[in-house]
């Protein structure tokens, strides 16, 4: 059995000969660039030293190269937009220095400026003349977004002004996904899950549109959500106006890329918190489902792709709305939420939903426990949920930064004792 | 009279930040004390919003619009609370820890703290060690609310704690932590009196904390 009939085994709802590994196919299922420099060095990959590519320059995730990859074992591999979060294409590689001093190489429109407390600015597009669109504290490790919110003017509001970044893929960016989905199907036997873009619905870490020069419209991050109770009906219109746009780009983009990928990445906005959803079940059946519904009945009527949901937090109370809105994919399960007993998930979802993800806590376990504890709960989870299918390994959410070495050996010797390897 | 305080407090619960703001107004005109505005309508209204957001009545969205609503109240009676030499309840040192920018809980907590009676001094996101202890020297704070939301920067309170040690004042504070990574038990460990699990029942806490103090 290669990868790919692995993963669509496992997406059947079958077992498959063993668990499948994603690491790095999607921008929530990847790993901390200090983190993969850590797990290339402790695989004896590098002599020390050796840089590692940024190549998500918002979270700062590492390269997961194609030989991290053959030694790991992992069976998916991504294909995203040809522009960063910040709106620049990863090219050009350089060396640049992170607060960490990990070796790291960034693309030439990584163009950041110190500010006198010691933080980094990111600019859209890598364009000095435009106002940063992101900042990285001094120390830190990843950026967020500075929010650029004009004045608001409840009188001049514009759906148009929020729909900036919406449009119909390119000839150039269809030709990328084209280019990019043959050379995996002609160099490995992976499985494919594909982000197009544009098929999200308020995620609230792309309101902001940090890739903009100059967004307009609602943009501040309280002021995004408060709209969604005091605007309700402009935020309709928002999402039913980028519902169109994507039907037609799902559309193109299934024309450029036939069944060449297994799933699509769908929509990455973050339904709960630590604690519980961010909104009801009946908010969200009424600003949500609907245009989510669509992309999903479209995407099954006309392909064999399977649809994948990222929702961090704790959404077991939106878990039967997100199966009637049709999702098949279900990442990052975050059992470490309230109400996300990982047991009763798999018993109440498991025959509808693949749980890609929850393998690992990376809150605390990964970061802060043992080898000896980071590998009994790896070994717990593979148990909980590989059973008939329905599972790809992934840790919940990107492994983080400042993880010991030893716990990130331990995680992965852990899934490949599993696994036979 | 109270039809003035009913109508404040229902205004509130309705988010409805225009007619509160209206009311309290009409209120302080027909000559009512910004202190029984404060204590009779807008604290047992934010109290109320903060049990409708525990029994999943209310969720984050709404808890802004509420708050929101509230602040834009106490902009129109903390003046006049400060005139009227009204004290407050306990008074708190805010913010999210050095390196951490995430600030939407901890805005949604000063908010909670300030609408149970609390005198919030809030010092914003990426705040240093250093600086929370100058601010707790100069207002003589009894309470200091620290907020991470990343599991890199959860590990910077217990530097904060540290510092506050340093400075000879962690006796004269309570230290309440909380975020998206934290536990009971990682406060526990770090050194911090308490831990809540979202802005109402911080509210909750620093008041029966403090109380319990004096």
């Amino acid at each position: 059995m290669n990868s790919r009939e692995r993963v669509r085994r496992a997406l059947e709802h079958a077992e498959p000969d063993r668990i499948p590994l994603d690491l790095g196919a999607t921008p929530v299922t990847g790993m901390h660039v200090q983190s993969v420099y850590r797990l290339r060095q402790g695989l004896g990959l590098d002599p020390p030293g050796t840089p590692v590519k940024i190549v998500e320059p918002y979270q700062n995730l590492g390269e997961i190269a194609p030989d991290l990859a053959e030694a790991l074992g992992v069976d998916v591999v991504g294909v995203g937009s040809p522009r960063t979060m910040f709106g620049f294409p990863n090219e050009d590689w350089r060396e640049w220095r992170a607060f960490d001093d990990t070796p790291v190489l960034v693309p030439a429109g990584y163009n950041t400026d110190p500010e006198p407390n010691g933080s980094v600015l990111m600019h859209p597009a890598g364009d000095r003349t435009a106002p940063p669109s992101g900042r990285m504290p001094a120390g830190g490790y990843y950026f967020d977004a500075i929010v650029r919110q004009p004045p608001l003017d409840e009188a001049k509001l514009r759906v148009e002004d929020n729909l900036e970044e919406f449009g119909p893929l390119s000839a150039a960016d269809l030709a990328h996904f084209r280019r990019e989905v043959a050379r995996i199907r002609a160099t490995t036997d992976r499985a494919i899950v594909a982000n197009f873009g544009g098929t999200a619905f308020g995620d609230i870490a792309l309101v902001p549109a940090p890739w903009l020069k100059h967004p307009r419209g609602i943009r501040d991050i309280e002021e995004w959500y408060v709209s969604t109770v005091s605007r309700r009906e402009h935020v309709r219109e928002i999402f039913a106006r980028q519902c169109e746009i994507a039907l037609a780009n799902l559309e193109r983009a299934h024309a450029a890329v036939g069944e060449d990928i297994d799933a699509v990445f769908l929509t990455g906005t973050d339904f709960g918190t630590q604690r519980g959803p961010f909104l009801s079940p009946r908010a969200f059946r009424d600003l949500y489902l609907p245009f989510q519904k669509r992309l999903n009945d479209w995407v099954h009527a006309h392909t064999t792709w399977k649809t994948f949901i990222h929702s961090c937090g704790s959404v077991a109370a939106l878990l039967p709305e997100f199966v009637a809105a049709g999702f098949d994919i279900l990442n990052p399960v975050q059992w470490t939420a309230a109400e996300m007993d990982l047991a009763a998930l798999k018993e109440r979802f498991g025959d509808r939903l693949t749980f890609w993800g929850g393998g690992v806590d990376t809150q605390r376990t990964l970061s802060f426990a043992t080898p000896a504890e980071v590998r009994a709960q790896v070994r717990e989870c593979i148990a909980l949920l590989g059973r008939n299918g329905g599972f790809v390994f992934n840790t919940i959410h990107n492994v983080q930064p400042r993880v010991p070495p030893e716990n990130l050996l331990a995680l992965y010797e852990a899934v490949q004792d599993h696994r036979g390897l | 009279m109270d039809d003035k305080l009913t109508a404040i407090g229902k205004a509130l619960v309705d988010c409805n930040q225009a007619l509160l703001c209206q009311e309290v107004e009409g209120a302080l005109a027909a000559g009512l004390a910004p202190a029984r505005i404060l204590q009779d309508a807008l604290v047992p209204s934010m109290r109320e919003v903060g049990r409708l957001f525990e029994e999943g009545e209310f969720f984050l969205p709404e808890m802004l619009v509420a708050a929101r609503a509230m602040k834009g109240a106490m902009a129109i009676l903390g003046p006049r609370l400060a005139a009227a030499d009204v004290r407050p309840l306990g008074k708190v040192v805010a913010g999210t820890v050095e390196g951490d920018l995430h600030d939407i809980g901890k805005n949604l907590v000063c908010t909670l703290l300030g609408g149970a009676g609390f005198e919030i001094h809030d010092l914003g996101a990426d705040v240093k060690p250093a600086r929370f202890v100058a601010a707790v020297q100069e207002h003589g704070a009894n309470v200091v609310a620290l907020s991470a939301l990343l599991t890199t920067t959860m590990v910077n309170m217990k530097g904060t704690i540290d510092a506050l040690a340093a400075a000879g004042l962690r006796k004269r504070v309570i230290v309440l932590v909380g975020g998206a990574p934290l536990s009971p038990a990682y406060a526990a460990e770090i050194g911090a009196d308490g831990f809540a699990p979202d802005a109402s029942r911080a509210a909750k806490l620093a008041a029966r904390l403090v109380t319990e103090r004096a």
